[in-house]
């Protein structure tokens, strides 16, 4: 065996892979254990033989950018392997999201919860911005919280770097009720504030509990936008018109203020939330002025993340699982055993629907589209 | 202004994020310790090839010339030029030509030519950076442009290519550093910068470009930092603001132990003449000779088609089928404590049969 394929195997001996938990557009996602230390990870396996131009850009830049980048607000990666045409992500165990806590009409969330996931989500944030990456896939979905109530940055498949202002970029990114109005006037050069629309409308969902910007469709987007923060006028956005995809609307929409729609906010609250919402996105706060945005320092201080709310249904699941690992430590002889037959079994037993329903194939289907030079 | 044009370039970096990078931490290397990699990974491909001409014809080892480490690292110098040939035809920009170099040069830390010939790990290295640094192109028009290429060919090697990368894509390369260092010596009207240094300043950077280039055919880059690298190169062009700049930087950055750090003038003339002494592209007759040798000395079991390699595929075969008897036997015996109810594979996203926990 030669050196390069001995390493990888003596990499791979060191994650056991348990039952399957979830399917995205190109991977299946386990749970597996750290087999020295018993820890919780998840294995992200992507067949590579099924694209016929190798190894997909969706995994190659998910790897390239976990691979650098280690902070606490920012999923980890913690391994990387293949076998044999699969290649396998290891990464720390992050069984929910902010979509499904959003999405949990029996929680509900204090003023102080909602700072406290927005400071973390602006914390991973900045640290890209600080690496010259963009997220470009913001979303509830793509932000997962640990079983500690840490919030991680997760789902690079996306991301790219902009180190080079001049640069050409594609505008076929972030999904669409959090794509910002540069993107759906085609603009090519762009940087950092897409991201921060996309928080901004993160941070408006968390408050409301639904998606604050839903257009039905590419066209509608724009027009939601300009009906919730009214038609841009040349002054607040010099230039957009001359962006390639804008037609004159038929309605001139005005301005109404946030707290129309946001009555429990409070002033600090709102003055963020506008911020990340500006139409010129040079004008829009940097991940970096927003956290030392007044909002974060006001009463009241953010959650601490052990305190944030849970979903019921994850909750369960983890005692379970719990259950079962205990269960299995004690018939077992060592931390190393395989708990894949019973488990997958058991899991069964349980189904919960949420791991169906998590698993929507929610990519937009321009994601694999490459990049017009 | 309209918002879709270039905005202007953002601030540079406070933090030295480089120290961070997968590049600081596993692919710095000294000038012994370089050495002493590639003079182990040659004894050792040495020693297991002879034994594979051995095993298959006891004594046609012995009069086999094998490569040492010289040698191979010749060869492989010789295809980071064929890299910047290939890149000029396909009019790939600088990022994606210095990135294939990188892994060009980082694979064969961990391999062998004896084991891939370099012609081909160049092809597949080239491919895989047009996509990590977001260049992407088809394989079909990339292959139908190089001669005697199919897409298996390209594609038979990106894994083992990544895999020895350790799936580090990210690289820090030193033209970039030197774009940061031509933008603020100029704006920062060092004494001995010219009137017209504006205007020239496109040229200085050309040729300091040039000078980077050619550090790509040396071990610069396991030995320095990118912005060591690119002061170096501006150096060879205007040594006088690079002096200067070097001074203006140093006594900003006293309290931050950047990239640039005390001692860095040593380095720099070291550099200046590692790339005036090696950044040249070996000659030709000498490559050739190491080729024809290699094509004596290769591993036979890497040589599709050959009896050891036969042999070997089989070999592996065997296991691969001992391994599924294995998991058949142990999931139908009702290892499992609570019965039957297999999981079904299904066709999907991944290879289910791939049982990557058996060994
Ligand atoms: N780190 C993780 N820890 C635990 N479960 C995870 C982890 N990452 C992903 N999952 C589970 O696997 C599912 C699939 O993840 P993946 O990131 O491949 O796809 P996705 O984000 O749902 O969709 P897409 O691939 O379309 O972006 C997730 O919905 C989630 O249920
Ligand atoms: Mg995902």
């Amino acid at each position: 065996m030669d050196a390069v394929e001995r390493e990888n195997a003596d990499r791979q001996k060191r994650w056991a892979k348990e039952q399957k938990v979830g399917e995205g557009t190109y991977a299946v996602v386990y749970r597996g254990r750290e087999v020295a230390t018993n820890r919780k990870i998840a294995i992200k396996k992507i067949k590579v033989g099924q694209f016929k131009d190798g190894l997909d850009m969706s995994a190659i830049r998910e790897v390239k950018y976990l691979r650098e980048l280690k902070h606490q607000n920012v999923i980890e990666l913690l391994d990387v392997f293949s076998s044999k045409t699969n290649l396998n992500l290891v990464l720390e165990f992050l069984d929910s999201d902010l979509e499904m806590i959003i999405k949990d009409r029996s929680l509900v969330f204090l003023p102080a919860d909602i700072k406290s996931w927005m400071a973390m989500t602006f914390r991973g944030l900045e640290f890209c911005h600080r690496n010259h990456i963009l997220h470009r896939d913001l979303k509830p979905n793509n932000l997962l919280t640990a079983a500690d109530g840490q919030l991680k940055l997760a789902d690079f498949g996306l991301a790219r770097d902009f180190a080079d202002p001049g640069h050409k970029m594609t505008c076929q990114v972030i999904t669409r009720w959090y794509r910002p109005p540069e993107l759906l006037l085609n603009a090519r050069y762009y940087g950092s504030a897409v991201d921060i629309w996309s928080v901004g409308c993160i941070f408006a969902e968390l408050m409301l509990r639904i998606p604050y910007l839903a257009g039905d469709s590419d066209i509608n987007q724009l027009d939601t936008i300009f009906r919730a923060l009214g038609t841009p006028t040349e002054q607040e956005w010099p230039g957009h018109t001359k962006l390639p995809n804008w037609h004159q609307p038929s309605t001139t929409y005005p301005k109404t203020p946030l707290r129309d729609l946001f009555t429990a906010a409070s002033a600090d609250a709102l003055n963020l939330l506008g911020k990340c919402l500006v139409y010129e996105p040079r004008k829009r706060i940097s991940a970096l002025e927003a956290l030392k945005h007044p909002y974060f320092f006001a009463i009241p201080f953010p959650s601490h993340p052990s305190k944030l709310p849970k979903c019921a249904a994850q909750v369960a699941v983890r005692a379970a699982e719990d259950a079962e690992q205990a269960n299995i430590d004690q018939n077992s002889t060592g931390p190393g055993v395989r708990a894949a037959e019973p488990g997958s079994r058991k899991r069964k037993l349980n189904s919960p629907e949420e791991f169906r329903a998590r698993s929507i194939a929610r990519r937009l289907d321009f994601a694999k589209q490459a990049n017009s030079p | 202004m309209s918002v879709d044009s270039p905005s202007p370039a953002p601030a540079p970096p406070k933090k030295p994020l480089y120290e961070a990078s997968t590049q600081f931490k596993h692919w710095r290397y000294s000038q012994e310790s370089l050495a002493d990699v590639r003079s182990k990974l040659n004894e050792a491909a040495v020693a297991v090839i002879r034994q594979t001409f051995e095993a298959y014809e006891p004594g046609s080892s012995s009069n086999v010339s094998f490569l040492n480490a010289n040698e191979e690292h010749l060869l492989v110098t010789f295809y980071v030029t064929r890299i910047t040939q290939l890149c000029g035809h396909f009019r790939f920009p600088e990022e994606v030509e210095a990135t294939a170099a990188t892994y060009l040069k980082r694979f064969y830390l961990k391999n062998t030519v004896m084991d891939w010939h370099p012609k081909n790990v160049m092809l597949t290295a080239l491919f895989l950076a047009t996509k990590t640094t977001n260049n992407p192109i088809s394989l079909e028009a990339y292959t139908h442009n190089i001669p005697n290429t199919s897409p298996s060919d390209v594609l038979d090697l990106e894994f083992l290519i990544a895999q020895s990368l350790g799936f580090e894509f990210a690289v820090w390369h030193a033209h970039r550093a030197l774009w940061g260092i031509c933008l603020t010596s100029a704006l920062q009207q060092l004494p001995s910068i010219p009137p017209d240094y504006a205007k020239s300043q496109s040229s200085v950077y050309d040729t300091a470009l040039n000078h980077v280039r050619a550090s790509r055919l040396t071990d610069a880059e396991f030995l320095y930092t990118p912005s060591q690298i690119a002061l170096a190169a501006f150096s060879l062009t205007a040594p006088e603001i690079a002096q200067q700049w070097l001074e203006s930087k140093q006594t900003l950055s006293e309290s931050s132990p950047t990239k640039i750090g005390s001692g860095v003038l040593g380095s720099i003339e070291t550099i200046k003449s590692i790339i005036i002494n090696a950044g040249q592209r070996p000659e030709t007759e000498a490559v050739r000779e190491v080729d024809r040798r290699l094509r004596l000395c290769k591993n036979p079991e890497k040589v599709v088609g050959s009896k050891a390699y036969l042999a070997r595929k089989a070999e592996e075969e065997k296991k691969a089928e001992e391994r599924r008897s294995r998991k058949v036997a142990s999931t139908g015996e009702g290892v499992d404590p609570f019965g039957d109810e297999l999981d079904q594979p299904k066709p999907s996203l991944v290879d289910y049969d791939d049982d990557d926990d058996d060994d």
